[in-house]
């Protein structure tokens, strides 16, 4: 599928998302990413392995939102209380996240990600930010595997890495440094080479993507359910 | 210090789409008026990667361990580069890891960005005629602590406001003072990398302080 239509469907949707607060759109949305999930084929665990770090904020809030929030008391234990206002914005916080990053994840991770930044170029990204996005995402393993190779040499040399205190932060501050020595020093060598290949003297933006029909049904359909979604919405709440 | 997705109302974040364009339209206005801008870019870019790798450095901070953040360092470094640089950052993070969001991407990009911008200001005026370690180490450390302090100050008024749900001004206080508070030893610890950091870049690499 074009990515640009990707994107702007993508968009549209979680935006529409994070504009809903009634229960019964929440179900709708919750079995509508369900099924986008089934489609996409993706497996469970790689889904479950990117829901854990954002999940801590989101876990905080709704562990504790339902006891700190609202006025109507639905079980008193004393020392603590359940709220109903509280319990409904955890749910809908809960229900807002699985669905948004399910959903991106299903979208962003079944074309490659660099894919995309060019998407985003064609659309008017502007060149510098994509082409720093393009460079960052190209450099982002090879500076991985020039850190892990520096680690693994500090430990050769005998570095304590859970030693606290001053020489363990003065360490870390010379391998972050190092590091970003040697990415200067690459990114001469990295102009040197594009501009050997004709780099900066033609700036216009080639459009590598055609859209087919299927791109066009696609997006009206997600277009369509943001739509509906936010329409209904708007019509629960008056 | 990421604000996920389903968290904040619309209005609000597209406010922050709204608010990082702005940002980004004059930092790229100010990056063009330079004489090759081109040549600065992969400067740029490899730094953001070297700064998005060096954030996964983890540092033992009893009982638990922290990663940096190194915006301070950050807007030090890369200057008007600073904010293209969060935000191509932040959504490689949400869209590689999960971390933040993408609805999310405007907010968080005023939260870690525009205090970016003011470490880089600091350091800037700071060490302005000011030559040897020590003023290097000075600004460098406030520039890196009150880079983080202002991105937990906007981190805990947003988070804290913008939840959907009513809590009470004496609940919203406490929440906010405890975000805070357990930002303060990230901050002092931040501010010590940064500072150690411009002080072996300006024996080692003073061109790298310079900037981008």
């Amino acid at each position: 599928m074009d990515p640009r239509f990707r994107l702007v469907g993508l968009f549209v949707l979680i935006f529409a998302y994070s504009f809903v607060s009634d229960f019964r759109l929440l179900g709708a949305m919750l079995i509508f990413t369900l099924m986008l999930f089934f489609i996409s084929g993706l497996p469970a665990r790689f889904i479950v392995q990117k829901l854990k770090l954002p999940s801590l904020i989101i876990l905080v809030l709704v562990l504790i939102l339902p006891f700190v929030s609202g006025q109507n008391t639905l079980l008193d234990l004393g020392f603590i209380s359940l709220k109903q206002e509280g319990l409904h914005a955890s749910g809908v916080i809960a229900a807002r996240f699985l669905c948004i990053i399910t959903t991106v994840m299903i979208v962003l991770h079944t074309a490659p990600l660099l894919t995309h930044v060019q998407a985003m170029r064609a659309m008017g990204l502007p060149w510098i930010m994509a082409d720093m996005a393009l460079l960052t995402g190209r450099y982002l393993e090879v500076l991985g595997c020039d850190l892990g190779r520096m680690q693994t040499a500090m430990r050769l040399r005998g570095l304590n890495a859970s030693r606290p205190g001053l020489y363990m932060l003065r360490t870390r501050a010379w391998l972050c440094g190092s590091l970003l020595v040697r990415g200067l020093e690459r990114a001469d060598w990295v102009y040197r080479a594009m501009r050997l290949r004709g780099y900066g003297q033609n700036r216009t933006a080639t459009l590598q993507f055609r859209a087919t029909a299927l791109d066009m049904a696609v997006l009206s359909a997600a277009l369509l359910a943001a739509g509906t979604v936010m329409g209904l919405e708007i019509w629960f709440g008056l | 210090m990421h604000i996920p997705d389903g968290i904040l109302p619309l209005p609000l974040t597209l406010g922050g789409y709204a608010a990082c364009a702005a940002a980004v339209f004059f930092c790229l206005h100010r990056i063009k008026k330079r004489p090759e801008p081109a040549a600065d870019i992969p400067k740029a870019a490899l730094l953001t990667s070297a700064f998005f790798v060096a954030s996964l450095i983890h540092i033992p901070v009893p009982p638990a361990s922290v990663h940096l953040m190194l915006s301070g360092l950050l807007g030090v470094l890369l200057g008007f580069f600073a904010i293209p640089a969060i935000l191509i950052g932040l959504f490689f993070q949400a869209v590689m890891f999960g971390h933040g969001g993408l609805t999310t991407l405007g907010i968080n990009g005023v939260i870690i960005g525009f205090p970016a911008m003011a470490a880089h200001y600091i350091f800037r005026f700071g060490t302005r005629g000011k030559h040897g370690p020590k003023p290097t180490a000075t600004f460098a450390f406030l520039a890196g602590a009150l880079a983080i302090m202002l991105s937990v100050l906007l981190f805990a008024l947003l988070l804290v406001t913008a939840v959907p749900a009513d809590m009470g001004a004496a609940v919203e206080k406490t929440a906010m003072l405890v975000i805070i508070a357990a930002h303060v030893p990230l901050a002092l610890v931040e501010g010590v990398i940064t500072a150690m950091t411009a002080t072996f870049l300006l024996r080692v690499s003073p061109r790298v302080l310079h900037g981008v």
